[in-house]
């Protein structure tokens, strides 16, 4: 294997570790503020891409553009979702509450996919590209909406770092996931971060949707695997901690496109990549469950 | 007369015995696929409902114990029933490993590595194509060899469906159940008050997917060709909305929500797609506003027929609803 071969993988790996960041980093944040994983949110990530590709089919918004209409609407949709089935989980009555978010997510994700089939087809539809072209650097070649992709999930990856550490409205955010009490007595109307933070985890999954759709194409179900993938993230990086994420991110990107490029039987590559991710799940959840930076999962016993 | 309830329920299954040659072919096999999933669906409510452990693992057991029944009776030529119950067993082992290596994660972390697992399942039969001819499908034997109509399978699969709901029935209403419940409620005050949690948690797991891995067995060797979809995440969505809208607390509604979905998916047959969001909306709502499930208020109507009206507290109303 030439070292081409290999960085045209590390690039690629790369470029997938963010946009599986950008999901993955939403899956935290509403972890740490709702207390639930959301198990819908591949099926956001897939709308929001959907949404992108409408949007520039139908009123003949630039990629970017549409990019940003998308987030705004899954924004929208996610609050009204959270308001509509969520609100139980705030209240005092509500018994296992556990129970409750799980089964409510996971039905809300067979909503959504089949409702998908119905609207958009069953066909993949694929959106024009952000730039159409490749970059070739010697005789390293990547599509330019790979670069996009990537360079995009950074700058909102980054936006959202800056939001949550800079000003008023992220820092309170995180009291509100460090204490919900403690946030309400400083005067935190905690129960408008729940929805907002729900609104944030579906406008990054659906940026992450629209980047990735030129790459991969649409289907109704192309949020399954990312949604498991997102978990294994947010496993390694630890539950709640939404540096962890980016980091582990990049990291499962990496492996996974290492061990398909270089796994000895080509023919089982893909099929066990896929695997490759949720046996480290498993490991990681069985022996190291504060994940790799070792942020305390707030109720692991 | 005492639980009238259970004499009825008693006719009720003699009529469907006597009269289920009266079913055409098509609507027999869809009551067959209902006891399928109706054993699958109490199966979980056990581990669920009961003991509060939120596994999406459930329809990959099944398919463990398909593909364990098919493949050995592949290879060793061993009579169909030794297939189901090495399936049973195999499954019953693999269940309580996946217990004993999750003691320690409660809630939406069981659910993540219980996904997990399926998913490594599901890879793994899918791509092992040259042992489990993969997304083809394996021709498996059927159960019974010369049987002109459906009918053999339909007792079959009764059989199966009361057995299993007997023996869990059983469990549930017996000193073990009790512990069982009080893990759901409280982890840690069982255990103060003396339940050996762990034991009981994996006992749980085994249980449960033993009787998935009975049901995928029986399933294995009635449809002539199994793939690894059958253990796939639609397959898990689908039982959870059938026992979620049934009632996940009690095994008689679970078992009812799976025969009631499964019907009406086929009823419905003409709105085509539309069906399945249907039921997740239905799911939802339930979730929302009734979360004991729409068959529990029935069920318990149902089990006090005979009884003087207010005659009993509604707390022993209750307890009544939880046995099978």
């Amino acid at each position: 294997m030439s070292w081409d071969y290999f960085f045209v993988q590390v690039a690629n790996g790369a470029v997938i570790g963010v946009i599986y960041a950008l999901i993955a980093v939403g899956v935290t944040l509403i972890f740490s503020i709702l207390k639930i994983v959301n198990f819908a949110h591949g099926d956001l990530y897939m709308l929001g891409g959907y949404c992108a590709y409408y949007v520039i089919e139908f009123l003949e918004f630039q990629p970017l553009a549409a990019m940003v209409v998308a987030m705004v609407a899954l924004f929208v949709l996610a609050i009204i979702l959270e308001r509509l089935l969520l609100t139980p989980l705030y209240s005092d009555t509500t018994e296992r509450k556990d129970e409750y978010g799980l089964i409510v997510t996971f039905g809300l994700a067979y909503f959504l996919r089949n409702i998908a089939v119905i609207a958009f087809g069953p066909f993949p539809l694929k959106p024009p590209s952000f730039i159409p072209g490749v970059l070739r650097i010697d005789n390293l070649i990547l599509t330019n909406d790979r670069l996009v992709a990537a360079g995009i999930g950074i700058v909102l990856i980054a936006g959202l770092l800056y939001f949550m550490q800079r000003t008023i409205w992220g820092q309170a955010l995180d009291a509100v996931s460090q204490s919900r009490d403690s946030a309400a007595i400083v005067g935190i109307n905690a129960r408008r971060f729940n929805s907002f933070a729900f609104g944030i985890g579906a406008a990054l999954a659906a940026a992450a949707g629209a980047l990735v759709a030129p790459i991969f194409s649409l289907a109704p179900d192309m949020g399954v695997l990312p949604n498991i993938h997102a978990y294994v993230i947010v496993i390694l990086g630890g539950m709640g901690s939404v540096t962890g994420s980016i980091i582990a991110g990049v990291m499962l990107g990496e492996a996974e496109n290492l061990f398909t490029a270089y796994f000895p039987d080509a023919t089982r590559a893909f099929a066990y990549s896929n695997a490759f991710g949720v046996v480290m799940l498993m490991i990681f959840l069985v022996f190291r469950p504060q994940g790799l930076f070792g942020r305390r999962h707030l109720r692991m016993e | 007369m005492r639980a009238p309830h259970i004499y009825i329920l008693l006719a009720l299954a003699g009529l469907a015995l006597v009269f289920a040659d009266q079913l055409n072919s098509y609507w027999m096999h869809v009551a067959i696929i209902a006891m399928y999933y109706g054993i699958l669906s109490a199966s979980w409510s056990l581990l669920a409902g009961s003991v509060g452990l939120f596994s999406l693992s459930h329809m990959a057991f099944a398919a463990i114990g398909a593909y364990t029944s098919a493949l050995l009776i592949k290879w060793y030529g061993i009579p169909i029933p030794v297939g189901m119950a090495a399936g049973v067993v195999m499954c019953c082992a693999i269940g309580g490993l996946i217990g004993w290596v999750c003691l320690r994660m409660s809630g939406p972390y069981l659910a993540i590595f219980t996904l997990g697992f399926s998913e490594i399942v599901r890879i793994t039969i899918a791509t092992e194509d040259d042992v489990t001819a993969g997304m083809a499908g394996l021709h498996t034997e059927p159960l019974f060899q010369s049987a002109a109509t459906r009918l053999p399978y339909f007792y079959a699969a009764f059989a199966l469906l009361v057995v299993s709901l007997l023996l869990m029935g059983l469990l549930v209403r017996s000193r073990w159940g009790l512990f069982l419940r009080a893990i759901r409620e409280d982890e840690q005050a069982a255990a103060a008050s003396g339940v050996a949690v762990a034991r009981f948690r994996i006992l749980a797991f085994a249980i449960a997917s033993g009787f998935a891995g009975l049901a995928g067995g029986f399933y294995a060797h009635y449809i002539p060709i199994i793939t690894p979809s059958m253990g796939d995440l639609n397959e898990m969505a689908k039982l959870v909305v059938m026992t979620v809208i049934g009632g996940m607390e009690r095994l008689p509604t679970a078992v009812g929500g799976a025969i009631v979905v499964e019907f009406l998916l086929e009823e419905l047959r003409d709105y085509g797609q539309w069906r399945l969001p249907l039921f997740g909306i239905i799911l939802l709502l339930t979730m929302r506003f009734a979360r004991n499930g729409l068959l529990t208020p029935i069920w318990l109507r149902f089990v006090r027929i005979g009884e003087a009206p207010g005659s009993a507290p509604p707390g022993i109303g209750e307890e009544k609803g939880s046995e099978a």
